[in-house]
């Protein structure tokens, strides 16, 4: 085994066709995830012509790196201008952004980066450990625990809603789950709310609503106000390799979360069915539960940073876990990925244990040194990015909202959701106005859909027995303390987050 | 050669010579154009990966063409397809959807905006036959058994209305199968599903669970067309002929995979000159090698025997009409 292991480390770094592969995968692959609304999906499936002729390992290695380091670059415009690339960098925005806001972008940018890097090697270590009990543990979620898994990020709407703000948040929250509603409904065939018009069959765009719920607000409010992103003038700022290397710093120091949320990230990833962005939210819900300090959370808290990016990057190694053993792949782009890999001439399935296990331990090595190029790319230039910050915001609104309409155009490519950006961001702007939460949009937007589809599952295969399953009675516990805790927090006048997140 | 034969010879010369002169002024017409091949789902999985396949190999064979894919997803293709069929007739957007369509056209469902016979049908890729797949650890080992049970098992499919759900819910009414339908697996996750246990079956495309089969986590009991000779054919299970008529339906469905069309009333020259292309595509081992390794190997049609095909699937019955109807609560 060991052998084997570190055979293949040693085989990849000295091939030098396989490392240039690799770091020209890292290169497309920042690239295409600094860009809001095209995903990995899409770099891959235009990859593939490409990986015809290649040898398999370093066909599988570049397409693999090309999509693990994604969502390294994503949060980058989330945390500079507040315009998330997915749900999971919206997570990110919102701490994130204000962390920007005060001046703090090099900071926030070296420990997001650097979170990220952690959670993708975390993840492959996840993925190497996990092989063995792979099978009972991916097996034990049915769509009764997504169903309860759903229900549980939605409680911590609870903590995300801030000081005296519980009502408000559970409203934007069900607000959110309303609009999960729309589009054709799993078990009727009737389209909700969604009257002739076909591009809302499939629900709302969660891309469009994030960007209309974080980032038009925050570019108007750029706009009113003058001036520039930072509240701070550059002058009195350090944008620096110094500030950069002190958010990287964040990351060893809050080891714990790191480890934590990495992990809960990795095993939502090997269970297939909960979706990415689900990882990013219960992750930075749980940061801000276990927090001494939760107040301090949507106003710059590095946690709340750390969270959602280690999670985001560590479920990549989780997912490639029922790719690779069952063949079923966890994601769509997962599902590219295994296709890609079909033309590759490796047939992912339980032989590849026994087949493939050079292959399988180069993969997950190829996760832990692609990761370790990207943060290191992006350190080194994120010094400059950072800058944009202090630009004035009458030459930086302009730009950004050609990238938000683009983000929302090409993520699905129709234009009708440019009428869903303009109506959401007067909701989004309205509630940043008046100080209401706006995470808990998101989740209700994000979990409700899933809470919807499993319960109908759930219902159609046990009906109401469902509850009574072992594991189901384990994750009602944990809602039950969730909405306990809450409420003890809450009477006691101490609440995680402060008004206008 | 006596003067008639002479006739009739320079008459076909000249015939060849004409429709050889259409085609051509057909190709040339592609010089320095631009055509966008439409993909009704969203990049990756099987109609995007066999749409640009198609899309790259037709630029290959329309010198000076550049071939632009796009995806328009949305709406289980209706989207996609209805933008194929409003788009304008020149030659210039073509593309790709589901054939499922057909079940949507039959029962005039909301949404349709398109008429299938008239579209300007360029051909066909391969064919994809359904199984009646079954989870390794089900006793259920043959089509007798499943018909033997006296509890429904579990069948899983896509959401109301899908492809997959109207098929299934049409042969559990038409033929009387104990199947309970569980609604909402989209992807894969049947699959896994059924590695769980709580799903007994799904009847699917071959294509999309012979990794899953080979695997050994499922069986095939029974096959819906197709040339495959390791499963029984049901319709040489099924005597009652109303049965036998949806299996026919849902047969030519699998038959007409991976297609290409354009709106209606592109210019003849240009048709032909699109269909040479596609057939040429067709006929290359480059494309054939990848066709196999990406799904299934190449089983082409072209042209007007695609219309003929896609006519005969809409041309139904009453009696069947009603079951498909019912089957999407109309």
């Amino acid at each position: 085994m060991i052998d084997v292991m570190f055979g293949a480390l040693g085989a990849m770094l000295s091939n030098p066709k396989t490392m240039g592969l690799m770091f020209v995968a890292v290169l497309i692959g920042l690239v295409v995830g600094a860009t809001p609304g095209i995903g990995g999906r899409l770099s891959i499936a235009l990859a593939i012509p490409f990986v015809f002729g290649m040898e398999m390992t370093q066909g599988a290695v570049f397409l693999l790196t090309m999509h693990a380091v994604n969502g390294t670059s994503g949060q980058i415009s989330s945390i500079m201008f507040g315009v998330p690339g997915d749900g999971d960098d919206a997570a990110t925005t919102i701490d994130g952004h204000p962390m920007a806001k005060k001046g703090e972008a090099g900071r926030a940018l070296g420990a997001s980066i650097t979170a990220s890097g952690v959670g993708g090697i975390i993840g492959a270590i996840v993925f190497a450990v996990m092989i063995p009990v792979l099978e009972p543990v991916v097996l034990a979620f049915s769509p009764a625990e997504f169903f309860l898994l759903a229900i549980l990020g939605i409680t911590f709407i609870a903590f995300l809603a801030g000081k005296g703000q519980i009502f408000k948040g559970i409203i934007v929250g069900l607000f959110g789950m309303i609009l999960a509603t729309i589009g054709m409904d799993p078990t009727s065939g009737i389209a909700r709310f969604s009257g002739n018009y076909l591009f809302l069959w499939d629900g709302l765009s969660v891309v469009t609503a994030v960007l209309a719920i974080f980032a038009v607000p925050e570019m108007i409010s750029l706009a009113a106000k003058g001036g520039s992103i930072s509240a701070v003038s550059i002058e009195n700022s350090s944008v620096s390799y110094r500030q950069l290397f002190s958010g990287v710093m964040e990351v060893p120091r809050h080891w714990f979360l790191a480890l934590r949320t990495s992990i809960i990230g990795a095993m939502i990833g090997m269970v297939p069915g909960l979706g990415g962005s689900a990882a990013a939210w219960l992750c930075y819900g749980h940061a801000v539960q276990t927090s001494k300090t939760p107040e301090r959370f949507g106003h710059g808290a590095v946690e709340g940073v750390i969270a959602p990016e280690t999670a985001s990057n560590a479920k990549e190694g989780g997912s490639l876990l029922p790719t690779l053993f069952f063949g079923i792949p966890g994601s769509s782009g997962m599902a590219v990925l295994m296709g890609a890999f079909l033309i590759l001439g490796i047939q992912p399935g339980p032989a590849m244990f026994t087949t493939h296990l050079d292959l399988v331990w180069t993969l997950i090595w190829a996760l832990v040194v692609g990761n370790l190029i990207a943060v290191s790319l992006l350190l080194f230039i994120t010094r400059w990015v950072a800058v944009l910050t202090f630009i004035n915001g009458a030459v930086l609104v302009p730009f950004i909202l050609v990238l938000v309409t683009v983000g929302a155009y090409a993520n699905e490519g129709q234009w009708e959701n440019l009428l869903i950006l303009l109506a959401i961001s007067f909701i989004g702007w309205g509630l940043m106005r008046f100080n209401w939460p706006r995470a808990p949009f998101v989740i209700g937007l994000v979990l409700g859909k899933i809470a919807e589809e499993s319960l109908h599952k759930a219902l159609g295969l046990w009906g109401m027995s469902f509850f009574t399953r072992p594991l189901s009675l384990v994750l009602i516990g944990l809602i039950c303390a969730t909405i306990a805790l809450a409420i003890y927090t809450n009477m006691r006048g101490k609440s995680a987050m402060p008004a206008g997140v | 050669m006596n003067h008639w034969t002479k006739y009739i010879v320079t008459a076909l010369t000249f015939g060849a010579l004409t429709n050889g002169a259409e085609a051509q002024s057909g190709v040339d017409f592609f010089k320095g154009k631009t055509v966008t091949y439409i993909v009704a789902t969203a990049p990756g999985g099987g109609y995007d990966s066999y749409g640009r396949l198609v899309a790259e190999f037709m630029q290959r064979y329309l010198p000076g063409s550049t071939f632009v894919v796009r995806n328009m997803p949305g709406a289980g293709h209706l989207i996609g397809a209805n933008a194929i069929y409003a788009s304008k007739p020149d030659g210039l957007t073509i593309g790709t959807f589901n054939t499922g369509l057909i079940y949507n056209q039959i029962v005039g469902q909301e949404g349709v905006k398109f008429d299938l016979t008239k579209m300007s049908w360029i051909g066909k890729a391969a064919s994809d036959p359904r199984v009646f797949a079954i989870a390794s650890q089900s006793p259920i080992k043959s089509w007798k058994e499943l018909l033997d049970q006296k509890t429904p098992v579990n069948f899983a499919t896509a959401g109301v209305g899908s492809a997959s759900y109207v098929e299934t819910v049409m042969l559990t009414n038409a033929l009387k199968l104990p199947i309970k339908l569980q609604t909402g697996y989209n992807g894969t996750d049947d699959q896994l599903a059924m590695r769980r246990g709580e799903i007994v079956g799904s009847i699917a495309s071959r294509s999309s669970y012979d990794q899953f089969v080979k695997n050994g986590f499922g069986r095939y009991i029974v096959q819906i067309g197709g040339k495959d000779t390791d499963v029984p054919q049901l319709s040489s299970l099924v005597t009652d002929p109303k049965g036998q008529e949806l299996v026919a339906l849902v047969q030519s469905q699998g038959d007409i995979a991976r297609l290409t069309a354009g709106p209606p009333g592109i210019p003849a020259d240009i048709t032909a000159a699109l269909v040479g292309a596609y057939k040429q595509a067709m006929e290359d081992k480059d494309l054939q090698q990848r066709a196999e390794k990406l799904e299934r190997p190449v089983e082409p049609l072209y042209g007007e025997d695609v219309l003929k095909a896609v006519k005969a699937a809409l041309n139904q019955k009453p009696e069947t009409i009603t079951l498909l109807k019912e089957a999407l609560g109309k």
